[in-house]
């Protein structure tokens, strides 16, 4: 094992609007992979203001949306796709509740992540050839792996609970 | 979708969960698609066992369960747990205690952590010495401390998933933990270092790896203001002062685990950390926004910093 540490130049950067990003699984993927060979159907909510305030009330934090993006399950249970938007990141997540609410399984769908410094590096300011001004690097090709600030998955964390209590407040009367 | 490859054909998966308060991001290659997904569920259920295990805050925890009666009874941990603990104790002694978990209540006291529900109140005075590891796995405090494994367990769960994904057959994985990571396989990688403390000198560090884990330390996101003074997550010691949250220390170890519990020693204590470094067949650098960067306990002939 030896390991060599890199530390190649800078340039001024030409790009900008600084954004990468990785997508992890598209939304049929995640429901291939978390009701697997399960009929899933559409059930898209627009939430009532009665019903917005009882979710964030019980889930202590603001909806940001009051689309829901809901599945219904052949088995009873739901497939639920959201995103949050935190500081510096915007992540697309999914989640699966079984027949009765419970959490079964949270997958995040895609990360994007926008800073004003990082992009200035070169290796990644490579990636940027022939690519436009705001479109997004795919960290999975071009950058494989950062290590640095622990990003907080807080605001996933926060989502995951509003769709539980959208699912008390709303889903578990849709049967 | 999943099955568009051909039967047996090798292709790379890659998927993040919210886990360890982070963003775990596991890449695999070398099996088909099912397998792939398998393994990496698997993988990620070997991370959520170990943070439900090693949590300060969930109560059916073995921190907790610690924290509550180990000051009065030998207690029975998990053997991940005493996989934790053995290799925490072994650097405090390494270190002479600029590595130690019993820091639980100063974090609290800075209000990075909460105070764990139902625990005995800490002795000011306690440290790592106090915490006793018998055999079958068995934990005893000689006095009342809280334990924080906030500076190994991430590493440790990298470890845990790495294995799974190996056992599966993958040929290349890559699990990284919000930073802390670790590769196996042929296909070195080259890891992009965030300094989130700044940097002035114009460059952009980058680490290849191989076959190798990767851990950064720094405690600038994490800070607080502590009567004046930023306080952050990293202390020297049980007793000592916080450490400058400008410092980042970047660590590579054969294991995650190591890596990471690595960074703290080389935050507190450069000269000390040397011999430590080299014992567990690692190597570091420091950076400060003010100093650059500076390499120490390189294993083989002194990596030019160009």
């Amino acid at each position: 094992m030896n390991a060599r540490l890199l530390l190649l130049p800078l340039a001024p950067l030409a790009v900008a609007t600084p954004a990468w990003a990785t997508t992890y699984l598209s939304v049929e993927q995640a429901q291939a992979l978390m009701f697997p060979s399960t009929l899933l159907t559409p059930d898209f909510i627009t939430l009532s203001d009665v019903q917005a305030q009882a979710i964030e009330k019980a889930a202590g934090s603001k909806l940001s949306n009051r689309n829901l993006r809901a599945w219904r399950a052949a088995d009873g249970g739901w497939f639920l796709v959201d995103g949050v938007i935190g500081k510096h990141e915007l992540i697309g997540y999914a989640v699966a509740l079984s027949a009765d609410g419970t959490l079964r399984q949270v997958e995040i769908l895609d990360y994007r992540e926008s800073y004003g410094g990082e992009v200035r590096l070169p290796a990644w300011r490579q990636q940027f050839v022939g690519k436009k001004a705001g479109d997004a690097v795919t960290l999975d090709d071009d950058i494989k792996n950062i290590s640095g600030a622990t990003l907080s998955c807080r605001h996933v964390t926060e989502g995951v609970r509003r769709l539980l209590a959208t699912y008390a407040v709303v889903l578990a009367a849709r049967r | 979708m999943l099955s568009s490859s051909p039967p047996g054909a090798e292709r790379s998966v890659r998927r993040a969960r919210p886990l360890l308060g982070t963003r775990v991001d596991i890449r695999v290659a070398g099996l088909d698609a099912p397998a792939a997904h398998a393994a990496v569920d698997a993988a990620f259920a070997a991370i959520a066992d170990v943070h439900r295990l090693m949590s300060f805050h969930e109560t059916g925890s073995d921190l907790s369960a610690l924290h509550r009666e180990a000051s009065r009874t030998a207690v029975t941990v998990h053997r991940h747990t005493a996989s934790v603990l053995r290799l925490a104790l072994a650097l405090s002694r390494e270190s002479d205690g600029r590595f130690d978990i019993s820091i639980g209540h100063r974090l609290v006291q800075s209000g990075l952590l909460p105070a764990p529900a139902g625990a005995a109140t800490p002795d000011p005075a306690a440290d790592w010495h106090d915490i006793e590891l018998l055999d079958g796995d068995r934990v005893r405090f000689r006095r009342p401390l809280w334990i924080d494994l906030g500076g190994i367990a991430k590493g440790y769960a990298v470890d845990c998933a790495i294995e799974v994904l190996r056992d599966a057959g993958a040929t290349q994985a890559c699990v990284n933990a919000g930073g802390d990571l670790r590769v196996i396989g042929p296909q070195p990688e080259s890891v992009a270092i965030r300094l989130d403390a700044g940097d002035a000198s114009g460059t952009a560090p980058h680490i290849e790896l191989e076959n190798a884990a990767l851990a950064s330390s720094c405690g600038h996101t994490l800070r607080r203001s502590c009567a004046g003074t930023p306080a952050g997550p990293h202390l020297r010691g049980a007793h000592g002062a916080h450490i400058d949250t400008d410092l980042t220390a970047v660590v590579v170890a054969p294991r995650a685990m190591v890596a990471d519990a690595l960074t703290k020693i080389v935050l507190a204590d450069a000269d000390a950390a040397g011999p430590v470094l080299r014992a567990h067949g690692a190597q570091a650098w420091r950076h400060h926004p003010r100093e650059g960067w500076h390499a120490l306990a390189q294993t083989t002939a002194a990596t030019p910093l160009n």
